[in-house]
C-alpha cells in the first residue's frame, strides 16, 4: 500500500476541501527575487493533506500552482524548464489546436486576464464563509504587496450554488455534481465502490497513486516522467484550470423544446444528456426517474458498469459521465479507461437562477473546472480531444459531449438510444447549441511544500 | 496472406530512388517538392483512384540504427515508400492508377531506378511488383467494404439521423410516407466524393427539409 507524504502534498491535491466558498487568484510574478520570496511566504500558509480531524476543518485554506512561464519568471534554471513535459511549456492556450479551443471557444474570445501569458500564479483561497474568505484574500493580497514579488491580474471567484440559503453541489444546469473522482491509492479514506478501477473479477479497486501524484508507480507500474531535480516534482502533479461559461438559458430553452417531443418527458432527456438524473440519480442504474434514496447511499450512487448496456439503451453511449469515464465500456474490465481517468475539482462561480425565474445566457455564469493528473497530455488533453469533441472510441463518429462539446450551428447532434419500449424510444437530438464555453484557461503544476521551499529559497538545482 | 485482410489489400512498394551526382537538384529532393505541393483531399490524385482507402508516399532517406555500440549502417540506395490500403486486386488497382493518374505516377516514379513508365500497363505492373514488398501488418477501418460503400454509409448515417430527427414522433402513416420519399431522395443524391474532408461538406449535398 502507498503511504502518502501528507506534510509534502498540497491539500487540493490530496482531496476536495468541500468548502463552500472559493476564490483563484491569478498574479503575475513582477521579479524573481521578490517573486521568489512571495513563494517563500505563501509556502508557509499552504494547506497541506494533513488529515483533519473530526470537527476540526480549517476555517480557510490556502494553495498555490504556477505555469511554466511562472517558473520562468521565478528564475528556475533553464535545465529545469526544458524538463518539463512541452504541453506545460506551452500552456492551455498554445494548445487549442489539440483541444478543438476554436470558434466560441477560441483563445481569442477568452476573458482578457487569459489574452496573453501573464498568468503565472494561481493561488486558491477556499472558505467556510464569505468573511473567512475575504479575510484570507486580504492576507495573500497584503503578501504580494510586502514582498514585492507578485500583482493580482484579476481574482476568479466561485461558489457552491445557495438554495434557500444553503450550499448544495448543484451547477448551473441543475445537475447534482461532483460525483465519482477517482479513488487512488494512499486515500485515507474508505473506497466507494465505482470510483477506481475495474479489477478482473468485477469489484472495484483504487488506482495507482502515480496517475496523479508524482513520484509514485503509476499504472503502469512506472513512476511518472518527473521534471529535473527530481525533488521539484514528486507531490506534486499538474493542473487544467478552465473557466466555463454555462449558456444557462439556451440549455433550459432546449430542454423544454425538445422535451416535448421525447416520448420520456423533459427530465429524462436531462438524464440523457449527463447520464444522470438531475438529482444525481445515475440513469444507468435508475432508468425510468430518479431515486433519491439512491443519490444518498455512497455504496451505490457510482457504482455501476456499462457492460450490460453496450447499446446505449440506458444511459446513452455519448451521455456526458459516459463519455468523461467509459469505465467499462469499451472493453477489457476498464483497462483502457484506467490511464485516461481526471481528478476533478470543480466549482461553480456566477449567480443562480432557480428553474422558475427566467434565465439569461449573457449572465456571468458557469463552471471553474480544474482537472488534477500526473500527465495533461494522457488524461486532460486525451480526454477533451477524444472523448467530448469527437466520438469514435464511443461508436459515435464525429458527436461530441451534447453537453460540454463545442458545436457548430446546425450541424451537432446527441443520440439517445433506446428501446421498443414507449416511453424509452430512441430520439436524435439535433441542431444542439453550444450548452459551454471556454472563457480562459491555462495548464498550472502544484509543486509540493518541499519544491515551494527550494523554488523560494532559487534553490533548485538540476545537475 | 499478409498482405490482405479480406478484401482490402495493404500494399507496401519501395521503390529505389535514382542517384544522379551529375544533376542540379537530387531526385530525393526533387521528388520530395513535388509531393509536397500534391493536391490534397478531394483533389488529390488518388481520389481519382477510385479503390484507394488511404494511401502515403514518402521519402525514406536512410534508417538509422538505434542502440550501442552505434553502427554506421546505410541502405544502398534511397527509397520512395509507396502504401496503400485499397479494396480489391493488386492488378486492377496498378491497372486503375496507370489509367486514371497516368503523369502522376509518371512524375513520382520517374525519379525512381529502371522506372520503365505507365505506357505498357504490364510493364508498370511487373515493375511495381517487384519493388513490393510483403506487408506483415496493416490496419484499415473500413468493415471490408468498398469505399464507394463507405462513403455511401457515411452519407446515409448522416442523412437518415437528420430525417429522425425532422420526423420522430409524427404518426405512422405519415412517418413512412415521409420516410419513401427520404429513401427515394436518398438514392437519387450523388455520391460523396472521395476524399472529403468534413461532414459538414456531405450535409452541403444532402436532403434535409423532409418536415412537412
Amino acid at each position: 500500500m502507498t503511504k502518502l507524504n501528507v506534510f509534502d502534498i498540497q491539500g487540493f491535491v490530496a482531496r476536495g476541501y468541500n468548502l463552500p466558498k472559493a476564490s483563484f487568484l491569478l498574479a503575475e510574478i513582477v521579479d524573481p527575487g521578490n517573486g521568489r520570496h512571495f513563494v517563500r511566504r505563501v509556502a508557509e500558509q499552504v494547506t497541506t493533506a494533513e488529515r483533519w480531524e473530526q470537527g476540526k476543518k480549517p476555517l480557510s485554506t490556502l494553495n498555490i500552482a504556477f505555469t511554466w512561464q511562472g517558473f520562468v519568471k521565478l528564475g528556475l534554471p533553464d535545465a529545469t524548464l526544458i524538463s518539463f513535459p512541452v504541453e506545460f511549456c506551452q500552456g492551455m492556450r498554445q494548445r487549442s489546436h489539440i483541444l478543438g479551443d476554436v470558434g466560441k471557444n477560441d483563445p481569442q474570445h477568452w476573458d482578457p486576464v487569459w489574452q496573453e501569458d501573464r498568468v503565472h500564479v494561481w493561488l486558491a483561497v477556499n472558505a467556510q464563509n464569505p468573511d473567512e474568505l475575504a479575510k484570507r484574500t486580504a492576507e495573500v493580497c497584503r503578501l504580494m504587496e510586502e514582498t514585492g514579488g507578485a500583482r493580482l491580474l484579476g481574482t476568479q471567484p466561485a461558489s457552491a450554488v445557495y438554495i434557500d440559503g444553503q450550499p448544495t453541489p448543484k451547477e448551473h444546469f441543475g445537475f447534482t455534481d461532483g460525483f465519482g473522482n477517482p479513488d487512488f491509492e494512499g486515500v485515507e479514506r474508505n473506497t466507494i465502490p465505482g470510483q477506481g478501477k475495474l479489477t478482473a473479477d468485477g469489484k472495484w479497486a483504487p488506482l495507482a497513486t502515480g496517475e496523479f501524484i508524482l513520484g509514485y508507480p503509476d499504472e503502469s507500474q512506472e513512476l511518472p516522467a518527473c521534471p529535473v531535480p527530481y525533488l521539484l516534482g514528486i507531490n506534486g502533479t499538474y493542473m487544467a484550470f478552465r473557466k466555463l461559461h454555462q449558456n444557462v438559458a439556451s440549455f433550459r430553452r432546449y430542454l423544454e423544446e425538445k422535451g416535448k417531443a421525447y416520448a420520456g418527458g423533459k427530465e429524462k432527456l436531462a438524464a440523457k444528456f449527463a447520464g444522470r438524473w438531475r438529482d444525481g440519480t445515475p440513469v444507468e442504474l435508475s432508468p425510468d426517474k430518479p431515486d433519491p434514496a439512491l443519490v444518498k447511499d455512497p455504496q451505490r450512487n457510482t457504482n455501476f458498469t456499462y457492460g450490460n448496456d453496450m447499446a446505449g439503451v440506458r444511459c446513452p453511449l455519448g451521455g456526458h459521465i459516459r463519455r468523461m469515464n467509459p469505465r467499462d465500456a469499451f472493453g477489457f474490465n476498464g483497462a483502457l479507461v484506467n490511464r485516461r481517468r481526471i481528478m476533478r475539482r470543480g466549482m461553480p462561480y456566477g449567480e443562480y437562477t432557480p428553474e422558475d425565474q427566467p434565465a439569461r445566457d449573457e449572465d456571468d455564469h458557469g463552471v471553474v473546472f480544474m482537472a488534477l493528473g500526473a500527465s495533461l497530455f494522457r488524461q486532460f488533453e486525451f480526454v477533451q480531444q477524444q472523448w467530448t469533441e469527437y466520438g469514435n472510441d464511443a461508436h459515435l463518429g464525429n458527436d461530441k459531449d451534447p453537453l460540454v462539446g463545442r458545436h457548430e450551428p446546425g450541424l451537432d447532434k446527441h443520440i439517445v438510444q433506446g428501446t421498443a419500449d414507449p416511453g424509452n424510444a430512441p430520439f436524435v437530438c439535433g441542431s444542439l447549441p453550444q450548452f459551454v464555453e471556454v472563457r480562459g484557461g491555462g495548464y498550472f503544476f502544484l509543486p509540493s511544500l518541499t519544491a515551494l521551499r527550494l523554488i523560494g529559497d532559487g534553490s533548485v538545482d538540476p545537475r | 496472406m499478409p498482405n490482405q485482410s479480406g478484401n482490402v489489400y495493404g500494399l507496401t512498394i519501395l521503390s529505389p530512388i535514382l542517384d544522379d551526382p551529375t544533376i542540379r537538384i537530387s531526385h530525393d529532393t526533387a521528388l520530395r517538392i513535388y509531393l509536397e505541393k500534391l493536391p490534397r483531399h478531394e483533389d488529390g490524385p488518388f481520389a481519382k483512384v477510385s479503390a484507394t482507402h488511404l494511401c502515403r508516399l514518402v521519402v525514406m532517406d536512410d534508417v538509422v540504427f538505434v542502440g550501442a555500440p552505434a553502427k554506421q549502417e546505410h541502405l544502398q540506395s534511397k527509397y520512395l515508400v509507396f502504401t496503400s490500403n485499397f479494396y480489391g486486386d493488386l492488378d486492377a488497382y496498378l491497372a486503375d492508377m496507370a489509367a486514371k493518374i497516368p503523369d502522376v505516377v509518371n512524375d513520382i516514379w520517374s525519379h525512381c531506378v529502371g522506372y520503365p513508365g505507365v505506357r505498357d500497363p504490364k510493364a508498370f505492373a511487373a515493375y511495381m511488383k517487384n519493388c513490393q514488398i510483403e506487408t506483415t501488418f496493416f490496419f484499415a477501418a473500413v468493415n471490408d467494404k468498398t469505399v464507394e460503400q463507405t462513403l455511401r454509409a457515411l452519407q446515409t448515417k448522416v442523412e437518415f439521423a437528420a430525417f429522425v430527427e425532422e420526423n420522430q414522433g409524427r404518426p405512422p402513416a405519415e412517418l413512412q410516407a415521409a420516410f419513401s420519399t427520404f429513401w427515394h431522395r436518398l438514392e437519387q443524391l450523388p455520391p460523396l466524393r472521395a476524399g472529403a474532408r468534413e461532414l459538414t461538406r456531405i450535409r452541403v449535398a444532402g436532403v434535409s427539409g423532409n418536415a412537412p
